[in-house]
């Protein structure tokens, strides 16, 4: 019985979520989705001008067809994976809005994290749709439905990594007046780390070894990878990312507890 | 033995700890490694008791510590030390028991999600205090028809006036039944007729749920319109409990009267002389500072005797209590009442 009462909870936080993300539909696109359409295009022209229209040049073991459909995916996967901002999360903190969320029986966590997979049904729909132009297109190379379903699945596990690092940078605004910065750093060196810019068979091997531990080349290069059937462990990134998202539900825990006693409720 | 209490708060205090920083980035660098603590008592030794149905006026002006008492009432804000319970609960453990049988309103903050219309808001808050669907409709039917906004249900909170949106607050705010509410400054910012109307919807549903309300305002008119009993806190100290017609007489059973004549009078006439007579630059009004015992006959005389145009006595004395209690607390120390 009350559990059935909590799915209830959940389940109307998801769809008011859905009413809330797309109440500013055209704001919507024109932050998430503009941006990295505009960003795709220039890095199509780029390596197109790099392959010298040429389809027999090999960089780093991708023909041209190979990099575009390449950067396709890192397109398609970033909505899923790195789509979700949080922006909400430290605005609510700073002005004091979670003073609500501490009165209502449903917690801080849940109402955001319920929010999140909201946002991210909404993803899956937006990154369907750009799969089925992109094929249309013929701009990205044919792929198994085995292959999209086990990178969709790897891209959902990794997402709620994402998700957990953008929580974290949200609490910090309890102590921090500004996250935003943080946040658009983190971004950027994520963005580089993935091998979303760039296929991280062009960076030298021993970072690669180094950044094979740490979270990022899972956010889009292993994806990517398993989208276009090549070999890679799915077991490591799984362990690796599973290890960064316990390590972050307890960080996260904890802090959300410390900040709370720091927290007055400014300007409440 | 007293009937239990559904507030009780004794020897409460807290305390914040600021650290002062220096402006710009190396401010922020420096703060880091050294950091000049600053402690201020928000609420210091507070106690008080409520029984169940009361409703309370919370007096204080800004920064007394209304709000941080409020937020400690509500579970927001820990105590840094001292007791409070209630309706049994330490609120600061915010268990959902808890949490489910209060509300808290602010006037100042909406609680209500901008970018979805009211109702969806309500549904939400439905599922949060699992109230019942039928218990709900008739909640949203009864509560909507008496604030008359039916028809503000659908539309998109961000849309509408402050007036209007306060009253949807107050709405889903009271959806749960709660036992104690809290409404921090419910009228702030609303005209003249949005402030009424809220007011008697206020006093309507209290005196048909005989629930507890603790309510904070600056407008004398909420206080005198709601509450029985006042507890005034000045500088995070308790500067009065009492019932309001106590708080009138704090400083001295004196009421003010105020007269206009049609021609100018002659202010060094001695019948002015023990009134602690206010002319205005014209002297053709006074007011006057007038023992209750004298009041009868004080004024026959003069409205007898002078051409008077306009009297009036003073319809809110508990605001012009408060006015000289802010302005000079130290008034209290001697009227003080227990």
């Amino acid at each position: 019985m009350i559990n059935y009462q909590n799915t209830l909870k959940w389940w109307q936080t998801i769809k008011i979520s859905w009413v809330k993300h797309t109440a500013y539909r055209l704001n919507f696109f024109l932050q998430i989705i503009g941006p990295a359409l505009v960003f795709f295009f220039v890095k199509y022209n780029l390596w197109t001008s790099i392959f010298n229209q040429s389809n027999e040049t090999i960089i780093q073991g991708y023909n041209l067809k190979q990099m575009i459909t390449y950067h396709a995916w890192a397109f398609i996967i970033s909505l899923i994976a790195q789509g979700h901002g949080s922006w909400n999360l430290s605005e609510d903190i700073r002005m004091g809005r979670i003073s609500s969320y501490l009165i209502y029986p449903f917690n801080f966590w849940e109402f955001h994290t319920a929010s999140f997979l909201s946002f991210q049904s909404i993803q899956l729909i937006i990154a369907g749709f750009t799969l089925f132009l992109f094929s249309f297109l013929n701009i990205i190379a044919p792929f198994t439905t085995q292959l999209l379903l086990t990178g969709v699945l790897f891209t959902l596990y990794v997402s709620f990594f994402w998700y957990l690092t953008q929580f974290f940078t949200g609490l910090l605004a309890f102590w921090l007046e500004e996250t935003w910065i943080l946040r658009v750093m983190l971004q950027i060196i994520a963005v580089f780390l993935s091998g979303a810019i760039i296929p991280l068979e062009l960076y030298p091997e021993w970072l690669v070894d180094i950044l094979n531990f740490t979270p990022f080349p899972y956010l889009s290069y292993y994806p990517i990878q398993i989208m276009m059937g090549r070999e890679v462990s799915l077991i490591n990134g799984i362990g690796i990312i599973g290890f960064w998202i316990v390590f972050l539900i307890f960080v996260n825990r904890l802090i959300w507890k410390r900040g709370l006693k720091l927290y007055t409720a400014a300007g409440m | 033995m007293e009937q239990a209490h559904v507030i009780n708060v004794n020897q409460l205090c807290k305390k914040f700890v600021s650290y002062k920083k220096e402006p710009g980035v190396l401010g922020s660098v420096k703060s880091f490694f050294v950091r000049n603590a600053i402690e201020k008592k928000a609420v210091d030794n507070f106690q008080m008791t409520v029984k169940k149905g009361e409703i309370i006026g919370l007096l204080g002006p800004n920064g007394a510590g209304k709000t941080t008492l409020m937020k400690m009432f509500t579970g927001i804000v820990v105590p840094t030390s001292g007791e409070l319970t209630i309706l049994g609960h330490n609120p600061w453990e915010r268990d959902k028991g808890f949490r489910k049988k209060i509300a808290l309103v602010m006037g100042q903050k909406s609680q209500l999600w901008w970018d979805i219309p009211a109702m969806d808001s309500f549904t939400l808050l439905q599922r949060y205090y699992e109230i019942p669907d039928d218990r709900f409709k008739e909640r949203i039917d009864h509560m909507s028809e008496i604030l008359e906004v039916k028809d503000l249900l659908h539309i998109h909170v961000r849309k509408l006036s402050l007036g209007e949106r306060m009253k949807l607050e107050l709405m889903a705010s009271l959806l749960h039944d709660p036992e104690v509410i809290f409404l921090d400054e419910p009228t702030i910012g609303l005209d003249l007729i949005a402030q009424e109307n809220i007011r008697n919807f206020i006093k309507e549903y209290h005196r048909k749920t005989k629930c507890t309300i603790i309510i904070t305002s600056h407008y004398m008119a909420d206080v005198q319109a709601l509450c029985d009993r006042l507890v005034l806190i000045m500088g995070g100290t308790k500067g009065f409990d009492g019932p309001i017609y106590e708080f009138e007489k704090v400083l001295g059973n004196e009421k003010t009267l105020s007269f206009s004549f049609s021609s100018e009078q002659d202010p060094s006439a001695s019948i002015w002389e023990s009134y602690d007579p206010e002319w205005d630059e014209k002297f053709r009004s006074v007011e006057l500072r007038v023992p209750e015992e004298e009041l009868r006959e004080l004024s026959s005389q003069i409205i007898k005797n002078l051409d008077v145009i306009d009297f009036a006595t003073e319809k809110l004395p508990i605001e012009r209590v408060m006015k000289t209690l802010m302005e000079k607390p130290e008034l209290l120390q001697t009227g003080q009442h227990d």
